[in-house]
């Protein structure tokens, strides 16, 4: 019986007396039908977006009804409402293609976690010390109001200051035209795992400022620099698709997988062969990669074009990067780098690919283009099995100026900036910067900090003032991926369920400030965040009717039925001209820290589970054993076997690792995987302050690192630093799954016993 | 005809990412056990990701295997249990009845894959984490044993829709591991159906059974890693 | 020796079982009455574990004393369904489509009570509940205990044509609802061989 029959029902037994009463009693009634339109106990799928990492994997998430214990005008009660239960991948969505990874499966928890901030909060205490009063949305909102009046009514707006992780979509454009309007400088961004070298590198050599896409299911042999693409690099949840189509999707032609680094990551585990080189000699391999195919007339260097003629020599056939020479500088036998070669240019479509720790050296740029100019040199670029671009659609045309956190915290420290007012937005650099840098000293100067944060983590404790965000269930959310897709796509979907607690969105308290400022923002047209949304949306080109007869489809509305617009990008832009036609050669990596004192190379790396740490907080993570380490609720080391005979160190034993800049305990993890000379580390545990799950627990390997950037694009260069370690006293706290350094099966874990 | 539900897992397509492992929390309710309890082996991961190292650096290997409960046909688990609540249902699952358990642990004791977990304690869930809570599945509580169910729930739910009139195609259960799985290594489906694709990996020349030597007949059979060889490189 | 160690032994489980017995009478003095248990409170605690709060409620539920519920409002379903013929399933939407027959929330009150009945007292407590922007904390009058890890599906049931009545009693003639039926495993696994249906645990177990 659906509402009209009720109708039928309440007339026939005499009830419509009162509803005449009031008019029309269909349109009564029509005024109290409920947004959503949920039965108890049947699921409903509904489109999102997984806010965990830069790759943007379209979700659907299974929404059913349930209680809440909410609080609603300060009365606590139950609150019936649709609930998200599970996030799986949007089986439409291009570029996570119906799948999710281990990160992004437990997103979940960042809504429903025990000790979001549930309302705004004012700070009662001494800052830093993390003691707040709550406040009530307008109080907060008029405090907020009359800071940035009062620095306008000085004429001072350039002392605004927008801290943010790297934004996507419309909210960057917001955060953007806010900042502009206003007056105020662009926004700071911070990612600790950030590639700028590579999108600048493959701006050099091929024309396009972005990450790449590795048409890794057509690939036919494939050699990789560093990047832990089946993990944490990129696009992992595509590029993982990709490579179960590469190993088995072509019966009879399985890919070769070559992976190069000192560390064997997840992705490494994977590998066909596995070749470890010495720390920032990537490019060197890749260079004598491509003189062996030059030589032997497998392909003439010509091919190369624009990104060979970056490389120095490159024309006059590498002669500086023949075998011995390599050999000398990777360790990787001449043998080894011929065969390589030769396999390499006979077994196409062949692809080469490069990020994570080679780039975060000194000499970063150089190995980003010369594996550039190696996939130049077969002829990977832009065809299948290679090197691919994802075209952008209208609404990523341009990407907003934005400024850095070293440089930021640089120029307060040293007076060339004062901000009076800092917004912070889903960002920690207090967490995530070289404690040399001293960004929490400089955030510290700046007398009034708002943070629309949802969790008091190390940066937010800086706060004066918290407007807490809804968590990406509960707000509008959109995205441009970057990469991962070979066709444009602008991905789009509304809140899957009612806020849990007393929250705003970002965006909308951004345009309510544009709004309400004495001098308002004239460029912020929108009233909502949603409206900004469907006008950018609607702008989109449709997709063709299949017939003639079917009707025109609205762009906004399929968008947000499927979650996202995806087609066409824009006109197929001839590449950008070369900006820097500089070239680059082999110059030695700069480490921080001197090769006696400190003599192993220190490599921190993005755990498989933590990712840079900002997911620290899910406790499904926490206790998710890492692939290699089996490790759960903890940070480690990994040493060489040798390594840790040598220094007298066992499995578990809690090891003292020092850099020229400070010092962290962390029990060994003993690892066959590994270098004798490189000791590696995951990021993501360490936190002082960020939650009840991971505050206090392991350490972090970003606060000793040295302040070495990369040489071009002054990027911060985590993999650069050197390092002594020795064992120390006292229990090491590491817990593993796997109690046995190597994996056996009959003993694995004894959890029952 | 009756189904029995079995799984093909291709190691050659496996990457190790534990994106199952996540995925199989989410959907059963599987509680964390805290780090205490966690180090003294009582994490509860009804799937996990072994790995297997072979050789010294530089010459090292590393084998990753998704493994989960193998529904074996001889289940060791169920003769030794004095309630059964371990037992053998008319499709083949090795069933846990959790309302039967007392929680002896014999089970656990005679599975020699290693699958089966105790709740030590009631699990708990910090407030409001517990509306992610599946209510297709029971949570479970202190004193009982707990294994992977093949998701029974999206079995139950299947066959339910089956009865109705809507048949059961190849592929459309899929269990959460199954569903996530980033390289398609897992493949989920009916063993009695000699068309469906769990059926045909299950016969490939790759397969092979967990600890197949002991004689439980599991029914998840996993594709061996190839090996790339240049000269027997077809096209 | 050895006998005394089974002595031993043997007077150690006559005091458990004694123990257990004494204990079980003062639990049966204490709810031998069904009590009736309040409305839930919310937000009293800042977990959720399937296991007891108490002593005393593991002792209640091991002798299936079940409280009484007591409803925040005295719904009459005979005012709703008899008098004025609305059926069950416009208010329990999810009994013949899945799992759950479903509470509906205070919305779906107020879809009628916008209007009707406005100035019943019982009624304006249900207002007062959508002005706060609260739902209803009604209390479940069947429904297993999590223990007892019962996965019931609604839907195939009511497929087969077994009436609401047969499990849940003549409610459209109760005032409030109360629990007239005792859903014990013996009246499922009764119905079942009735009907020659699967017996398997699994079917609800799980």
């Amino acid at each position: 019986m659906d509402r009209r029959q009720f109708i039928k029902v309440t007339a026939a037994t005499g009830a419509t007396a009162t509803l005449a009463g009031c008019g029309n009693p269909e349109l009564q009634l029509a005024r109290f039908i409920p947004e959503e339109e949920l039965t108890p106990g049947l699921a409903v799928w509904k489109p999102s977006i997984c806010p965990v990492c830069p790759a943007g994997c379209g979700i659907q998430v299974r929404v059913m009804e349930g209680e809440a214990e909410v609080v609603r005008n300060g009365q606590p009660g139950l609150l019936k409402m649709g609930l998200a239960r599970k996030l799986e991948g949007n089986p439409v969505h291009p570029v996570s293609q119906g799948k999710l990874c281990v990160r992004g499966q437990a997103a979940i928890q960042i809504t429903y976690h025990p000790d979001r901030i549930t309302q705004p909060l004012k700070r009662s205490g001494e800052r830093g010390f993390g003691q707040y009063k709550p406040v009530t949305w307008e109080a907060a909102m008029g405090e907020l109001k009359s800071q940035l009046d009062r620095i306008a009514a000085l004429g001072d707006q350039k002392s605004l200051a927008f801290l943010t992780r790297p934004l996507a979509g419309q909210r960057q454009t917001l955060v953007s035209q806010f900042l502009s309007g206003f007056g105020a400088p662009v926004p700071v961004e911070f990612e600790f795992f950030g590639e700028d070298v590579l999108r600048q590198a493959n701006a050099r050599s091929f024309g396009y400022r972005r990450l790449p896409t590795i048409d890794l299911a057509r690939s036919r042999y494939v050699i990789a620099f560093g990047a832990d693409f089946l993990g944490t690099w990129n696009s992992p949840v595509s590029q993982s698709a990709g490579y179960g189509e590469m190993r088995q999707g072509h019966p009879g032609q399985r890919a070769k997988f070559v992976q190069v680094e000192p560390r064997m990551s997840q992705t490494g585990a994977n590998a066909d062969e596995w070749v470890p080189v010495k720390p920032g000699t990537e490019g060197v391999l890749a260079l004598g990669i491509a003189h062996v195919i030059v030589k032997s007339g497998l392909k003439p260097a010509s091919a190369a074009g624009r990104a060979g003629a970056l490389i120095e020599g490159w024309s006059s056939g590498l002669a500086a990067y023949e075998p011995a020479a390599v050999e000398k500088l990777t360790g990787v036998k001449p043998e080894r780098l011929e065969r390589l070669a030769r396999e390499f240019a006979s077994n196409g479509p062949a692809v080469a690919l490069i990020g994570g720790a080679p780039l975060a050296v000194s000499n970063g740029m150089f190995h980003a283009l010369a594996v550039n100019a190696l996939n130049a040199l077969v002829g990977s670029v832009g065809q299948p099995g290679g090197v691919n671009f994802t075209p952008r659609s209208a609404l990523s045309a341009d990407v907003p100026a934005s400024s850095r956190i070293d440089k930021f915290a640089a120029d307060i420290l040293g007076g060339a900036i004062a901000p009076k007012v800092l917004l912070l937005n889903d960002a920690n650099p207090v967490f995530g910067t070289p404690a040399v840098w001293r960004v929490k000293e400089a955030l510290a100067k700046i007398p009034y900090v708002v943070s629309f944060g949802h969790f008091l983590d190390e940066t937010s404790m800086l706060a004066d003032l918290i407007l807490p965000d809804h968590s990406f269930l509960e707000s509008w959310v959109d995205h441009n991926p970057e990469s991962g897709t070979t066709i444009a796509v602008a991905s789009v979907a509304p809140p899957v369920m009612r806020p849990l607690h007393s929250t705003r969105a970002m965006p909308d308290v951004l345009l309510e400030l544009g709004r309400t400022l004495t001098i308002p923002i004239a460029a912020l047209k929108a009233q909502t965040y949603e409206d900004m949304l469907k006008a950018g949306f609607s702008a989109l080109p449709a997709p063709k009717p299949k017939s003639a007869d079917e009707p025109a489809v609205d762009v906004w509305t399929v968008a947000q039925q499927q979650g996202g617009w995806w087609g066409e990008g824009m006109a197929k832009a001839a590449p950008a001209a070369a900006s820097n036609a500089k070239t680059v050669t082999f110059v030695e990596p700069q480490f921080d820290g001197d090769a006696n004192t400190y003599p192993y190379h220190f490599l921190p790396y993005a755990s498989q589970t933590m990712l840079d740490g900002s997911i620290a907080h899910l406790p499904w993570l926490q206790e998710m054993p890492d692939a290699l380490s089996t490790a759960m609720w903890s940070s480690w080391i990994d040493i060489n076997p040798k390594t840790a005979a040598m220094l007298g160190i066992a499995q578990g034993d809690m090891v003292e690792v020092l850099s020229a800049h400070g010092k962290l305990r962390s029990p060994a993890v003993i690892s066959p995987g590994i270098a004798p000379d490189v000791i590696g580390m995951p990021v993501g545990q360490g936190h002082i302050s960020f939650t009840r799950f991971a505050s206090g627990r392991g350490a972090n390997p970003i606060g000793i690192l040295g302040p070495v950037t990369e040489t071009e694009t002054g990027t911060l260069a985590w993999a650069a630093t050197r390092v002594r370690i020795s064992k120390v006293d006292g229990a090491g706290g590491l817990i593993l799954f796997s109690k046995l350094a190597e994996g056996s099966f009959e003993h694995e874990h004894d959890h029952h016993r | 005809m009756t189904h029995r539900w079995g799984m093909a897992a291709d190691l050659d397509k496996c990457t190790g990412c534990g994106a199952c492992v996540t995925a199989c929390h989410a959907e059963n309710n599987i509680p964390i056990a805290g780090p205490v309890e966690a180090e003294r082996g009582r994490a509860m991961h009804w799937m996990r990701i072994e790995r297997y190292w072979e050789g010294e650096f530089p010459e090292v290997k590393l084998t990753f295997r998704p493994v989960l409960c193998q529904q074996c046909d001889d289940a060791p688990c169920e003769p030794v249990c004095p309630t059964y609540a371990s037992h053998h249902t008319d499709e083949g699952l090795n069933a846990q009845v959790y309302n039967r358990c007392f929680g002896t642990r014999y089970c656990a004791n005679a599975c020699f894959y290693n699958v089966r977990f105790f709740n030590w304690f009631n699990p708990v869930w910090d407030k409001p984490l517990n509306l992610q809570l599946n209510p297709d599945v029971s949570v479970r509580e202190a004193g009982v044993m707990e294994k992977c169910t093949f998701c029974v729930q999206k079995i139950k739910a299947a066959e339910i829709e089956e009865n109705a009139g809507k048949p059961i195609r190849d592929g459309d259960i899929k269990p959460a591991c199954v569903q996530t799985c980033t390289a398609n290594a897992l493949v989920f489906g009916d063993l009695n159906d000699p068309e469906s694709a769990v059926s045909i990996l299950s016969e490939s020349p790759r397969g092979t059974k967990l600890l197949e030597d002991m004689g439980a007949r599991p029914k998840i059979t996993y594709l061996l890693r190839e090996t790339w060889n240049e000269s027997n490189r077809k096209g | 020796m050895k006998k005394d160690q089974i002595g031993n032994r043997s007077l150690r489980w006559t005091i458990v079982f004694g123990a257990i017995i004494a204990l079980a009478g003062a639990a049966w003095g204490i709810f031998g009455q069904a009590t009736p248990a309040t409305p839930p409170a919310v937000g009293t605690s800042g977990i959720f574990t399937p296991g007891h709060a108490s002593l005393s409620d593991a002792a209640r539920h091991f002798f299936d004393i079940r409280s009484v519920p007591v409803q925040p409002i005295a719904y009459t379903h005979k005012v709703h369904v008899i008098d004025n013929k609305i059926e069950c399933s416009f208010c329990h939407v999810g009994a013949d489509k899945g799992p759950v027959a479903g509470i509906p929330g205070v919305k779906k009150c107020m879809e009628c009570h916008e209007f009707v009945a406005v100035e019943k007292p019982e009624i304006q407590k249900v207002a007062d509940y959508s002005k706060k922007g609260l739902d209803i904390p009604w209390q479940r009058v069947y429904g297993w205990p999590e223990e007892s890890h019962v996965r019931f599906n609604h839907a195939p049931h009511i497929r087969q044509k077994v009436d609401c009545a047969t499990c849940h009693g003549d409610v459209p003639n109760m005032t409030v609802a109360t629990r007239v039926m005792n859903h014990t495993m013996g009246f499922c696994v009764a119905c079942h061989e009735q009907r020659k249906v699967s017996n398997d645990c699994m079917t609800c177990h799980y």
